[in-house]
C-alpha cells in the first residue's frame, strides 16, 4: 500500500539528494498539504455554516462581501468573500495576553490543540492510496490523536487565570473524556467484524462485503451512537457546554484573541472534518462509490469501473460528498437543538450511550458468530 | 426500567420532530426568508395623511422641492417658514430695461430673477406650511399626491450637514448680466475662490468637498469642465515653498482659462521670480506644457451674450448636453418666445424627451400662427444633435421587469384588517423575491389568509379586483 510520504521518497531517490534534506522535504510537503486542507476547510465550512444557520432561521446570512467583485448567487448564496474578510480581520487583531495569566502555557495551548487536529490528518486517507502515511493501526492512531486536544483545552483554561475559562476547561475535559468511550466502543465494532485496525483494510472489507452501516442493525445503531458522540467530542451545540455563551462568556476561549483564537477556530472546524471523514470511512464505505450498493441488471454490460465511477480520483469526490453530508447534519443539529445541561450531558453519555455501545459490541460479535 | 426506555423513545421522537422542522425551514427558504436587503430592496412607503382625502393633505415626511422655472420670487414661503430654513435672493432689473423672464405654468409673468433659492433640509421640520401660500404651486413635498411632479425621495442622508442644503436656483452669468447683477456675479466668484483657496491650504487635510446639491440639470455641465490637470503634478517637487508658489500660480492660470502653453509660462514665470527653480519643477511645468487632449476644446468657454445667441456655437455646445429653456431666448419675437417657453414647461411637466419637447413646441407655434423659418431652424438644431437617452443601468432594468410582472403592493393597503394586511404583504414580498407572477402570489395570499381564518368577502373582492 503506497502513501504520499513513500511516493515523495521514491520520486526523489532518483536524484542524488542529501538524506537529511530528503527527510525535511518528506515532512514539509505533507505538512503544507494538511495545513492547506485545514485552512480551506475552515473558510468554506464557516461560510456554509453561516448560510445553513441563516436559512434555518429564515434569514439570508452574509450577502454583501464578494471576491474580486463576484458576490456569488444573487438570491441566497451571496457574500462568498465574507470568511476571507473575517480571516483577514482575525489575523490583524491585537493579540492580548492577560497580565496575571501563565504566559508560557497560554501561548502553548492553542498550538497543542492545533497539533492534535493536525496530526490526525497524517493517518487519515483522502482516497484509495492517497494518505500521508499508512499505519497498520490507523483507526487506533486517530482515536488517540483526537484526544490530544483535551490537554490543550485544560492548559488554555488553567493558564487564562479566569473563572469562566477554568470552568469551561473542566467541563470540556469531563465531556470529551466521557464521550471518548462510546466513540471507541462504536469504532471497535468495525475492527471486530473486519479484523483490521488498518483503515485500508477496513475499506477493503467494505468493498468485498458491504458498507459497514448495512452490516447489521447493531452496526447502524453503532453509527448513530458514534455520530452523536463526535458532535459532543467536537464541542458543538447542543453539546457546547464548555463554551456556553450564556453561562461562561466563551468558556476556555474567553481570554484568547487574534491569531491564537483563529487557531482554536481552525482546529474546531478541522475536527469536524476529521470526525466526518472517520464516520464515512468506517461506516459509509469511505471512498467507495454508492453505486456499488445497487445491483442493477445491466451492470454486467458496461465496464464496471466506468459505470460505478470508482478509483482514486472519484474516491476523493465520494469521500468528500459523504463528509459534507455529515457536516451538514452536524450544522443541522446545531441550529435545531437547545444546549443540554451538564447533568443531562453526562446522563446521555454514561447511562445511555455507553450501555448501548457495550451491548452493541456483544451483539455484533454474536451476529458474526451466527451469520 | 420501562421508564428508561420510554425516555429514550421520547428523546428520539422529539429529536426527529425538531430536525424535521428546521429542515422544512431550510428547504422553504424561498418563501420563508424574511430579510429585506435594505438598500437593494425597499418596502413601499406607507402613505399617511391628516385629511379626509389623500389629495388634500400631504404629510409624507419627504423632501421639499422647488420647480424653479415656475418661481416668481414672491418670498411667501420664506416668510411663512417657522424655522427659517428657506432663503431666497432675487434681483429686479433696473427700471427702463426690458428683460423677459418668461411665464410660469400658471400663466403669471415673471418679473425678477431668482438668484438663490436654498432650502436647508437639516433645519426643515416638514410642516409643509410653505407649500400652502405659494401662488404658483412650485414648492411642495415630493411624492404622494405630488408623485407626478417629482418622484418621492425620503433617503437623502449625507455625510456632512452642508450636503443637506439644497440649491434650486442656478442663474447663468448671462442671465445675471442681463438684469444688472454684476456685483452678485463678483461676490459669487469670490466666494468660490475662497473655498478653493481654503481647500488648497498646506497642512490642511484635503477632503472631497461635497458640492451643494444643484437640482437643475445644467449645473452638472459646469462641473465637467475640468482640464484633467490637477495640482497633483507638483507633488514630486521636494521644495515646499516652491511647491506652494507653483500651485498658487497654477490655480490662478486655470481660473484665467489660459491654454496649457500660457499656463506653463505663467507658472514658470512665477517660479523664476522667486528663484526657486529646480529640475523637478521644470519637469512638472513640462507636464503642463505637453498636456494636450480633447478637453482643451471643452475648456475654452464661448462667451456669447444673450442677444447674439442665435449663433450656432453656443447652441451646439448646449445641445450636446441638454435641451434647455434658455435656448428659446434666441427667439426674437416676444410673443412667440413666450408661447414657446410655455409649451416647453408644459412639455417638461409631461416628462417628454428633447425630441418630444421640440415637436410639442412646433405644434403650439403652428397653432398660434407664429412659426417662422428662423424659429424652425433654431429649434430643429436640437432635434438633430439630440443626445440618445441615457442607457438605464442593467440592474435597474431587472428590477423594473420583476416589478412589471407583479401588481403594486399598495393595492394591498385597502385591506382593513391589520393582521391580514401584514400577512398578505409578507406573502407578496416573498413572491416578489421569487419573481412570481401576480396570479400565483394572489393564490398564495388566499391560501395564507384562509389558513389564518382571516379571509372575508371584502378581501376576496379586493383580491379578485387585483387579479
Amino acid at each position: 500500500m503506497t502513501s504520499i510520504v513513500k511516493s515523495i521518497i521514491a520520486s526523489f531517490q532518483a536524484f542524488p539528494i542529501d538524506p537529511f534534506l530528503l527527510a525535511v522535504l518528506a515532512i514539509l510537503i505533507p505538512g503544507v498539504i494538511i495545513f492547506l486542507i485545514m485552512a480551506v476547510n475552515a473558510l468554506i465550512a464557516v461560510y456554509f455554516e453561516r448560510k445553513v444557520s441563516a436559512f434555518m432561521q429564515d434569514r439570508l446570512g452574509p450577502m454583501e462581501v464578494g471576491l474580486f467583485g463576484f458576490k456569488g448567487g444573487k438570491k441566497f448564496w451571496g457574500g462568498i468573500g465574507q470568511t476571507f474578510a473575517d480571516a483577514i480581520k482575525l489575523l490583524s487583531k491585537e493579540d492580548i495576553i492577560p497580565q496575571d495569566a501563565d504566559k508560557f502555557l497560554m501561548i502553548m495551548a492553542p498550538f497543542i490543540i492545533f497539533t492534535g487536529a493536525f496530526l490526525t490528518f497524517v493517518g487519515l486517507p483522502m482516497s484509495d492510496s492517497l494518505v500521508i502515511s499508512n499505519f497498520n493501526i490507523g483507526i487506533f492512531y486517530i482515536i488517540a490523536m483526537s484526544s490530544v486536544g483535551v490537554i490543550g483545552i485544560i492548559l488554555a483554561g488553567w493558564s487564562s487565570n479566569n473563572k469562566w475559562s477554568l470552568y469551561g476547561a473542566m467541563r470540556a475535559a469531563a465531556q470529551m473524556i466521557s464521550y471518548e468511550i462510546p466513540i471507541a466502543l462504536s469504532l471497535i465494532l468495525v475492527v471486530l467484524v473486519s479484523g483490521h485496525l488498518d483503515i485500508h483494510g477496513i475499506v477493503q472489507w467494505q468493498a468485498d462485503n458491504r458498507w459497514f452501516i448495512l452490516h447489521s442493525p447493531f452496526a447502524s445503531l453503532g453509527f448513530v451512537i458514534y455520530f452523536i458522540s463526535v458532535v459532543a467530542e467536537t464541542n458543538r451545540t447542543p453539546f457546547d457546554i464548555p463554551e456556553a455563551e450564556s453561562e461562561l462568556v466563551a468558556g476556555w476561549m474567553t481570554e484568547y484573541s487574534g491569531f491564537r483564537w483563529a487557531l482554536f477556530f481552525l482546529s474546531e472546524y478541522a475536527n469536524m472534518l476529521i470526525v466526518a471523514f472517520v464516520a464515512s470511512i468506517v461506516f459509509l464505505g469511505g471512498w467507495l462509490s454508492p453505486f456499488q450498493l445497487i445491483d442493477l441488471p445491466f451492470i454486467d454490460i458496461f465496464p464496471e469501473s466506468w459505470l460505478v465511477l470508482d478509483g482514486t480520483v472519484f474516491g476523493i469526490f465520494w469521500l468528500f460528498i459523504k463528509a459534507v453530508i455529515l457536516i451538514f447534519c452536524m450544522m443541522w443539529f446545531r441550529w435545531t437543538f437547545p444546549r443540554l445541561r451538564v447533568d443531562q450531558l453526562m446522563y446521555v453519555c454514561w447511562k445511555i450511550f455507553i450501555p448501548f455501545a457495550l451491548a452493541n459490541v456483544i451483539l455484533v460479535s454474536i451476529w458474526e458468530l451466527i451469520f | 426500567m420501562s421508564e428508561y426506555f420510554i425516555e429514550i423513545v421520547n428523546g428520539v421522537k422529539t429529536f426527529l420532530t425538531g430536525m424535521k422542522m428546521t429542515l422544512q425551514h431550510y428547504n422553504n427558504k424561498e418563501e420563508l426568508v424574511a430579510t429585506l436587503q435594505y438598500p437593494h430592496e425597499k418596502w413601499p412607503i406607507p402613505e399617511r395623511n391628516i385629511g379626509f382625502e389623500n389629495s388634500e393633505y400631504n404629510l409624507i415626511r419627504s423632501r421639499l422641492h422647488v420647480d424653479i422655472d415656475d418661481c416668481i420670487g414672491c418670498l411667501q414661503c420664506e416668510k411663512v417658514c417657522p424655522v427659517d430654513c428657506i432663503k431666497i435672493d432675487t434681483i429686479k432689473p433696473p427700471k427702463g430695461t426690458d428683460v423677459d423672464f418668461g411665464i410660469t405654468s400658471l400663466d403669471t409673468q415673471k418679473k425678477m430673477l431668482v438668484t438663490r433659492f436654498t432650502i436647508d433640509m437639516a433645519e426643515c421640520m416638514y410642516c409643509n406650511l410653505c407649500a400652502y401660500p405659494c401662488p404658483e404651486e412650485c414648492i411642495y413635498m415630493v411624492g404622494g399626491p405630488n408623485e407626478h411632479k417629482h418622484e418621492i425621495d425620503y433617503e437623502f442622508s449625507q455625510y456632512k450637514r452642508d450636503g443637506l442644503i439644497y440649491e434650486f436656483a442656478d442663474p447663468t452669468e448671462d442671465q445675471l448680466a442681463e438684469v444688472g447683477g454684476e456685483s452678485y456675479v463678483e461676490s459669487r466668484q469670490s466666494q468660490k475662490q475662497k473655498l478653493e483657496d481654503g481647500s488648497n491650504l498646506e497642512g490642511v487635510v484635503e477632503e472631497e468637498k461635497k458640492a451643494v446639491v444643484v437640482e437643475d440639470s445644467k449645473g452638472s455641465v459646469k462641473k465637467e469642465e475640468d482640464t484633467g490637470l490637477t495640482l497633483a503634478i507638483f507633488n514630486d517637487v521636494g521644495d515646499k515653498p516652491a511647491r506652494g508658489i507653483a500651485k498658487k500660480a497654477f490655480q490662478a492660470a486655470k481660473r484665467a482659462n489660459m491654454n496649457f502653453d500660457a499656463m506653463a509660462d505663467y507658472v514658470n514665470g512665477a517660479i523664476n521670480d522667486s528663484g526657486k527653480s529646480s529640475p523637478e519643477m521644470t519637469a512638472a511645468i513640462n507636464v503642463i506644457r505637453n498636456f494636450k487632449d480633447e478637453s482643451v476644446t471643452i475648456n475654452t468657454p464661448v462667451k456669447v451674450s444673450a442677444e447674439s445667441s442665435s449663433e450656432t456655437p453656443e447652441f451646439l455646445e448646449m445641445a450636446s448636453t441638454n435641451f434647455d429653456i434658455k435656448i428659446l431666448n434666441g427667439i426674437e419675437d416676444k410673443m412667440s418666445r413666450g408661447i414657446a417657453k410655455k409649451a416647453f414647461t408644459s412639455a417638461k411637466r409631461e416628462n417628454l424627451d428633447a425630441n418630444g419637447k421640440i415637436d410639442f413646441i412646433k405644434k403650439t407655434l403652428n397653432e398660434a400662427d407664429k412659426m417662422t423659418d428662423e424659429i424652425d431652424s433654431l429649434i430643429s438644431t436640437f432635434a438633430v444633435s439630440d443626445v440618445p437617452p441615457a442607457v438605464v443601468a442593467p440592474e435597474k432594468e431587472v428590477e423594473v421587469e420583476a416589478e412589471a410582472e407583479l401588481f403594486d403592493i399598495k393595492l394591498l393597503n385597502d385591506i382593513d384588517n391589520k393582521m391580514a394586511r401584514g400577512s398578505a404583504k409578507k406573502v407578496y414580498m416573498a413572491g416578489k423575491r421569487g419573481n412570481k407572477s401576480s396570479s400565483i402570489v394572489l393564490t398564495q395570499i388566499r391560501e395564507v389568509l384562509n389558513k389564518a381564518e382571516m379571509m372575508n368577502d371584502d378581501i376576496d373582492g379586493l383580491l379578485k379586483g387585483i387579479g
